[in-house]
């Protein structure tokens, strides 16, 4: 054969521009997909592996038990205001969300989430503290159901607390006093050669990880109307002066500051032994028991005239992008119901908001004391805290908090100063 | 453009020696007054074909934003869409922020402690490895690598190593005996600690525009001034970075927007803190938008850091120009 002679045909320029055409239409034609009456739903999440197949789990059973539906659970990427504004204005939110007490508050205030409150049953709120059914409520509906919880207690070295030879309280009531707690970090910091303590931030939008020891202090983030700034009154001011003497006295590490101290540089520090106490969430318990297994103790978190622990945890909402809304808040009732609070809880480890649960009902497998002092300490959050915190301005608020923490901390500014040009600076937001 | 580059769409006539003419050009033999023919209508669409895809791409993803982010700038909206017309009001908002100053007065000292130290840097590093060297093809990858890691890594990596209870950088300096520095912990070191960074991120890419840039300098040129008895600083001054102007100045620009558009690193590192003394144009449009919920601010914030940029890349311009009318 010639080897100059072609052996196949050449596909010609129309052959070709009609076979992409035709698949073009065809690609076309599937992507549409044909006229189904089956009613998705999808769910975002957090990135936390084992809570995602909880979700899934949770709602494989929901939808045996609705046929017709399905639905599928999705994760929450980046950051959150970023990525579900977006969503939101393109109307491809997911049908619900898994959203914090601080995120909440503008959301349900500007329209993009539902009154879900037809659809969930009404004995709920009887199994929720006033507080916790706060975060989703609103005058004019229900616009989530908080599922989990959680907060702050004290974690300790326990070597270094026999060497200080101080008793660990064993009740909120016993609770260490300010006071008490700056002399017991006194003397852990002579003993570990670094600091006393460290606080649990994860970076600037934490800030309000700080709010309690303002509660703590008998003051308040807002007045009693919800919308006041008043952190220049006497005791905020002296919350303020009581934080800025833990990184004046050298008690608290500079790198451990709501903006500068993101991450875990106080489990850190915790973990490589450079203080002695930590004031975090029971994120701690897993990377503690993995870098010094048995050689930490929990107890209550610090307090002063009053009692506060940080607001954690996470609601489920419905947004505005669902088409199937009735669907969709009956699928958070059914998530948020008692029964499958206590498996979300087991699995992922965290602390229920219902409050007729405690930690023999859930059944952790590990830490049941430490996760009961948790939930003991829940029951010391704030309704006023609850109420700044879900509020419609707290994003804006809280990185005006972060700011002036800072500049506090870090001596440019007194607490005064600093009480007076934060409640300027929040004025100027709820003003708005 | 240079002297003996011809224009790329422009049909030539045959050569002598040269391959014909692909079957759709015409050449003057075509002459004037015949009809243009089936397919020399067509490739007159060809252009618009290859650019089409493009001009697509520019038109849904940078000037219809654009557009609407104009639009936004008048608005008063916490979401995206759907906002309260307020005329000039943003604009008038930024003449009185205080944040905005100081957001701007940061930029300016993070601009202007980045860009030079990098060309410069970068320069110095292309210069050293555009000379036979063992290993150099292994030293500008290893200068190159920060170039390649993302931003939220490198701050990752970073605020470990200039954590000051115990990262690396305070560990090297009490082993040499010093004090360990508040790296970034302290106002008064956290934005010179940031340069340090994106500049150590930005050296390999300056690096390797240059030793392009050098390798096209004509060795002719060099062989000549050292004949003529130019030493190496003046061969260096008079004859090499003449001859990389325009690289410099493309680089110049890069750089400049490169850093008006530095959020990741800064973002994870400090959050913009401690206090406001890290906080960027950039950053701040960012917290406007997600953490105020002041869209319509946020897309004025914007348009003015577009505003900068494009006087930035003006005065590229008009410096490539000059540059390439002295050569």
């Amino acid at each position: 054969m010639d080897p100059q002679t072609p052996t196949r045909r050449r596909l010609s320029r129309r052959a070709f521009i009609a076979v992409a055409g035709i698949s073009v239409a065809g690609a076309l034609a599937a992507c549409s997909g044909a006229p189904t009456t089956t009613k998705h739903l999808r769910l975002s999440s957090w990135n936390i592996p084992l809570d995602l197949e909880s979700y899934q789990a949770i709602a494989d059973e929901f939808v045996a038990a609705h046929p017709g539906t399905s639905v599928a659970v999705e994760v929450t990427t980046g950051q959150f205001h970023q990525w579900f504004i977006s969503r939101l204005a393109a109307d491809l939110a997911p049908d619900i969300i898994r959203i914090t007490p601080q995120q909440i508050g503008r959301y349900a205030a500007n329209g993009s989430l539902l009154d879900i409150s037809g659809q969930v049953p009404a004995d709920f709120q009887r199994d929720y503290s006033e507080a916790f059914w706060a975060i989703g409520a609103r005058e004019d509906g229900l616009y989530g159901v908080f599922q989990h919880t959680d907060n702050f207690i004290t974690y300790y070295d326990k070597k270094v607390v026999e060497q200080i030879g101080v008793d660990v309280p064993q009740s909120l009531d016993e609770a260490w006093r300010w006071d008490e707690f700056l002399e017991i970090a006194r003397e852990a910091r002579r003993i570990t050669g670094g600091y006393g303590f460290g606080y649990g931030w994860g970076g600037p939008e934490t800030a309000y990880r700080w709010l309690p020891i303002v509660y703590q202090a008998g003051g308040s983030f807002l007045g009693d109307d919800g919308a006041t700034p008043s952190m220049d009154s006497e005791a905020a001011v002296r919350a303020l002066e009581f934080g800025r003497s833990w990184y004046r006295d050298g008690l608290v590490s500079h790198a451990n500051m709501s903006k500068s101290g993101g991450g875990a540089v106080a489990r850190d520090l915790f973990l490589t032994g450079q203080i002695g106490l930590l004031l975090d969430n029971p994120e701690s318990i897993a990377p503690l028991d993995e870098g010094r297994p048995d050689e930490w103790g929990t107890t209550y978190m610090i307090r002063d005239v009053g009692e506060a622990s940080d607001l954690g945890g996470n609601a489920l909402a419905v947004t505005k992008s669902t088409k199937h809304p009735e669907l969709a808040a009956e699928l958070v009732a059914h998530i948020t119901s008692r029964e499958k609070v206590v498996e979300f809880c087991r699995r992922g480890n965290w602390l229920p908001a219902r409050s007729s649960l405690d930690a023999g009902d859930i059944g952790y497998e590990r830490h049941a004391g430490t996760m009961q002092q948790f939930i003991d300490q829940a029951t010391t959050i704030p309704l006023s805290m609850v109420r700044a915190e879900s509020g419609e301005y707290f994003s804006s608020l809280n990185a005006v908090f972060a700011d002036y923490l800072d500049l506090c901390f870090l001596g440019e500014l007194t607490p005064a100063e600093c009480g007076t040009q934060m409640t300027e600076a929040m004025r100027s937001v709820t003003e708005r | 453009m240079s002297r003996n580059a011809e224009p790329l769409l422009q049909e030539s006539p045959p050569r002598p020696g040269g391959r014909a003419p692909h079957r759709g050009a015409r050449g003057p033999a075509g002459g004037a007054g015949h009809a243009p023919s089936a397919s020399g209508r067509r490739s007159r669409w060809v252009p618009y074909a290859f650019v089409g895809p493009a001009g697509l791409l520019f038109l849904g993803f940078s000037l219809v934003p654009i557009v609407i982010a104009v639009a936004l700038s008048f608005q008063d909206t916490a979401t995206l869409g759907e906002g309260e017309w307020v005329g000039a009001a943003n604009y008038a908002t930024m003449t009185s922020d205080p944040l905005l100053r100081t957001a701007l007065l940061n930029t300016l000292v993070f601009t202007v402690g980045t860009v030079p130290t990098a060309m410069v840097v970068g320069l110095a590093l292309a210069i050293a490895l555009n000379r036979p060297l063992p290993g150099r093809a292994a030293l500008r990858a290893l200068f190159f690598v920060p170039m390649v890691a993302a931003g939220v890594v490198v701050g990752v990596i970073m605020s470990w190593i200039f954590n000051p209870d115990y990262g690396v950088a305070n560990n090297a300096l009490e082993a040499l005996g010093l004090d360990g520095l508040p790296w970034l912990t302290s106002p008064r070191t956290a934005m010179l600690t940031l340069v340090l960074v994106v500049v150590w991120t930005r050296i390999g890419f300056c690096m390797v525009i240059y030793l392009g840039a050098l390798q096209s300098i004509p060795s002719e040129l060099r062989e000549a001034a050292a004949i003529d008895g130019a030493g190496r600083w003046q061969r260096l001054r008079r004859l090499t970075v003449p001859m990389l102007a325009p690289t410099t100045s493309i680089l110049l620009i890069l750089n400049v927007v490169f850093s008006l558009q530095a959020f990741d690193v800064i973002y994870v590192m400090t959050g913009g803190g401690p206090g406001f003394s890290t906080t960027v144009l950039i950053q701040y449009v960012f917290r406007s938008a997600f953490a105020d919920a002041r869209m319509g601010y946020a897309a004025a914030l914007g348009l003015l850091l577009t505003a900068v940029l494009l006087v930035f890349t003006l005065l590229r311009q008009h410096a490539t120009k000059r540059a390439e009318d002295l050569l």
